[in-house]
């Protein structure tokens, strides 16, 4: 197990030395979007369902600040080390495959949970917003970390350039998320929107996530939590199938 | 476990063509005993930076065996018996000289405290005291070379691969790195070396292997293969043994090449040390 802790020792360091850049930029973000649509915006949304327009918006950019979070440094830890091939110290280390994935994916969850820590506190001092349901949110937000950080892991294995990294932060993950249910409830959306909406797992992740926190969400929190974790499963798999193999990592 | 009379390094039959069809190694045999100094030279693209990262489980070997001390090279023992300092420098940029030692050491099974004793060991024995907090980019490129160099040595490894350590490297450091490496050969560690410093293999190593288009083509001691290309200097067997007709490249796999006729000798040679 040493090598194991040692490894998640390097890549949490990595983001700690960095704090400015992972934790604190990403925080002020999302606090601009909660003061920006929450209570300004709020004056015109009074509510949704029986929630306040600017905490009912409070999970969804929790959410999206910390999966944004999980992907974004673990496609670059992985890129970065491979472009300058440091990662030969650790595939050449007596570690196992396992040991390897898991040690990698340690620093997105450390980073997103920095960020989601820091989050919840100024919310609650913001604008008050509840945890109802922890045990679901510690759920919802476990799966979706891993999803989202294996996501890393697979494309920072797979790109050959960091464009490829920021192309699906950019155009995959920040669009889906905008349309996941973030800053409104789908049951407001006219048909085909509110059905298609179903067909975005972000979607699945921001309900689960509102529903830890407030209790309630627009569709089953069971169905939330399998969808999430029937797409963090197999990419996670897919993450450690790259190390096992070594596929792409040492051709 | 680690078994007195295995060789240090034992290669059968070691292909590897890669995805884009490049045949780097073809049927390569090799075996490197216990204790030696074992020098590997040949042209660029030759295979030798291939058969290094084959020993080290950095890339996927198309066929063949890899033994280290006995054990095959992807189980975790063989792995911990091996420090590779590569060609390229490929230090961590996040971290520093005292971090770049200690995590390897980490990674290599050893405790914290351990880690960091062996490092600040490293760090004095390198004449990087001054630097122990700078980060890697930030080090001149001789005091990168010693890190790397230091970082290949910190888990105490049994055979150290030396992947042209000296390229770029100042006349003083490269003394300088040879005395230690020097120093580390004779207390028993297996140096298995590649350089394109003909001067410096003759002068280190006690056996040295020909490679060239993913083969063995030849070893022996340096004067061994003077005698038997009936050359005077190293540099004569090098030119000779590189622009050999007989030794032609084969995309399938044949006959080793003690048929051809160029002089081989597949297990070590009697300069060796036991």
């Amino acid at each position: 197990m040493t090598g194991l802790a040692w490894l998640c020792r390097r890549e949490t360091l990595r983001v700690s030395k960095l704090w400015t850049q992972t934790v604190l930029a990403p925080v002020v973000s999302s606090l601009l979007f909660i003061l920006v649509f929450g209570l300004s915006l709020g004056g015109r949304i009074k509510h949704v369902g029986d929630v306040d327009y600017d905490v009912f918006i409070v999970p969804g950019l929790i959410t999206m600040g910390m999966v944004q979070a999980a992907y974004a440094n673990n496609a670059s830890t992985i890129f970065q080390a491979r472009f300058d091939r440091y990662i030969n110290d650790v595939l050449s280390a007596p570690m196992r495959p396992w040991q390897m994935t898991l040690g990698y994916t340690v620093g997105g969850l450390f980073r997103a949970l920095a960020i989601g820590g820091s989050l919840l506190v100024l919310s609650v001092l913001l604008v008050g917003v509840p945890v109802e349901r922890p045990f679901a949110l510690i759920a919802a937000v476990a799966l979706g970390l891993v999803l989202f950080a294996s996501l890393g892991l697979v494309v920072g294995i797979y790109a050959e350039t960091w464009d490829h990294t920021t192309f699906i932060a950019n155009i995959v993950i920040l669009p889906l998320a905008f349309v996941g249910g973030v800053f409104y409830s789908v049951d407001i959306l006219p048909s085909p929107w509110h059905e298609l909406s179903h067909v975005n797992p972000v979607f699945y992740l921001v309900n689960g996530v509102r529903f830890g926190f407030l209790g309630e969400s627009d569709v089953s929190v069971w169905l939330c939590l399998g969808v999430t974790a029937a797409l963090a499963v197999p990419t996670y798999a897919w993450a450690q199938w790259l190390f096992t193999t070594g596929r792409r990592l040492k051709d | 476990m680690y078994r007195d009379d295995a060789p240090a390094l034992e290669l059968r039959g070691l292909t590897k063509r890669y995805d884009d069809g490049t045949l780097a190694l073809e049927e390569l045999d090799l075996v490197i005993p216990a204790g030696a100094f074992f020098g590997l030279l040949g042209p660029n693209g030759a295979g030798k930076t291939t058969l290094i990262s084959a020993v080290c489980n950095l890339i996927r070997v198309t066929s063949g065996e890899v033994l280290v001390f006995g054990e095959p090279a992807d189980t975790l023992l063989a792995r911990s018996w091996i420090g590779l300092a590569e060609q390229d420098i490929n230090l961590d940029r996040f971290l520093t000289v005292r971090e770049t030692l200690t995590y390897h050491g980490g990674y290599f099974g050893m405790q914290r405290e351990e880690a960091e004793q062996r490092a600040e060991e490293m760090i004095e024995a390198f004449g990087l005291a001054g630097k122990r907090d700078v980060r890697a980019p930030k080090l001149s490129g001789g005091q990168r070379r010693r890190l790397l160099l230091a970082r290949a040595l910190m888990h105490r490894p049994r055979l150290v691969i030396l992947d042209e350590p000296t390229a770029g490297v100042d006349v003083e450091l490269r003394a300088e790195l040879w005395r230690y490496i020097d120093r580390l050969h004779s207390e028993g560690t297996t140096i298995l070396l590649t350089t394109h410093y003909l001067e410096e293999a003759e002068q280190l190593c006690e056996e040295i292997g020909l490679i060239r288009d993913g083969r063995v083509i030849a070893r022996d001691s340096a004067e061994g293969l003077r005698e038997h290309f009936g050359v005077e200097s190293l540099h004569g067997v090098y030119m000779k043994a590189m622009a050999e007709d007989n030794a032609p490249v084969r995309a399938e796999p044949g006959p080793s090449r003690q048929e051809d006729n160029v002089p081989v000798r597949a297990e070590p040679g009697p300069s060796r040390t036991a």
